[in-house]
């Protein structure tokens, strides 16, 4: 196994700068490369950006950017894959970057709930559901999850997100329903 | 505050019917990928490792879409135009672009829809 200090080289040496239209041709595992650098693109009309690599779309070749503004706002720039001329990698990062970046676009952490609010969370759901006359049915080893005509469930802490569905028409509907349960405390993030 | 304009519709296409959004059309055709950048060998090692990066770039570039929505974008287009709209939602093949309050040079239009095409780059604050 090489050492670490000759594999970045190597790795270096391939991602260092990309030629016109080259981008859009690249493989996921190319791309991946890039992810957590600080890197400059120049795109179509003489547009130049400059930042760290959040992701690359696979489907579109656009890359995501972001820098850390002094004040502590974060901004984003997404270049359209076809618009990439050149891709050209300035830094390889610190060591916290790759979490710090991670950890920008991760959903914010939701409210803990004790079981008896959970419990009584549950109970005011399911009424609410049977009220618009709703089939539902508690489903799991604990009965912690609301299964809802067969083809919806909704887990813990039953809010609007976390109804799981194939069937987009019926998720809204349920989805909208638990908006405006007038029971239960709506708790704001 | 600036009041909304009308909307201002635009001309039929070329085979008569579509605004320049019809999915069936040759040209949308022709602009979605018809296939994605994947590797051609069957090493099924490597089509794995192929596989898992392409989900976890996909997962990250949605989870920047989503942190966009109801947030004002700026919008660079081609020929030098500029515009700021509120993101609302994107298509799978990141093809178009829903948008509210689009601020244009003619006023502002309550809903829009843009041709990711035409866009060079967008950026906004987190």
């Amino acid at each position: 196994m090489r050492s670490a200090g000759t594999r970045e080289q190597g790795d270096w040496e391939s991602i260092c700068t990309v030629n016109m239209n080259e981008w859009i041709t690249k493989k996921p595992l190319e791309w991946e490369k890039y992810l957590n650098k600080e890197v400059k693109v120049t795109a179509d009309e003489k547009n130049a950006y400059q930042g760290w690599v959040f992701t690359v779309d696979p489907v579109s070749g656009s890359i995501v950017l972001v820098n850390f503004v002094d004040t502590g706002k974060v901004s984003v720039v997404t270049i359209m894959g076809h618009a990439i001329q050149t891709v050209e990698l300035i830094s390889e990062g610190e060591n916290n970057t790759t979490e710090k970046l991670s950890a920008l676009f991760m959903p914010v952490a939701a409210k803990v709930y004790s079981n008896e609010e959970l419990g009584q969370r549950k109970s005011s759901l399911k009424s609410w559901l049977e009220k618009n006359r709703i089939p539902v049915t508690e489903q799991g080893d604990q009965h912690t999850v609301l299964c809802v005509a067969g083809v919806l469930t909704v887990s813990p802490p039953y809010n609007p997100e976390d109804c799981n569905s194939s069937n987009e028409i019926i998720l809204s509907r349920v989805q909208s329903l638990i908006n405006c349960n007038p029971d239960a405390d709506h708790k704001t993030d | 505050m600036t009041s909304p304009v009308m909307v201002v519709r635009l001309p039929r296409g070329p085979d008569g019917q579509s605004r320049g959004f019809d999915p069936t059309s040759p040209r949308y055709h022709a602009l979605a990928p018809s296939s994605i950048q994947a590797s051609n060998n069957c090493c099924s090692s490597n089509l794995r490792e192929e596989q898992r990066s392409r989900s976890g770039l996909r997962e990250r570039f949605l989870r920047s879409l989503i942190a966009m929505a109801g947030k004002p974008v700026d919008f660079t287009m081609y020929e030098r135009v500029s515009v700021t709209a509120v993101f609302a939602a994107s298509d799978i093949d990141i093809l178009n672009f829903q948008v509210s309050h689009l601020q244009t040079p003619l006023g502002v239009q309550k809903e829009a829809l843009l041709r990711c095409p035409d866009i060079i780059a967008y950026a906004f604050d987190l």
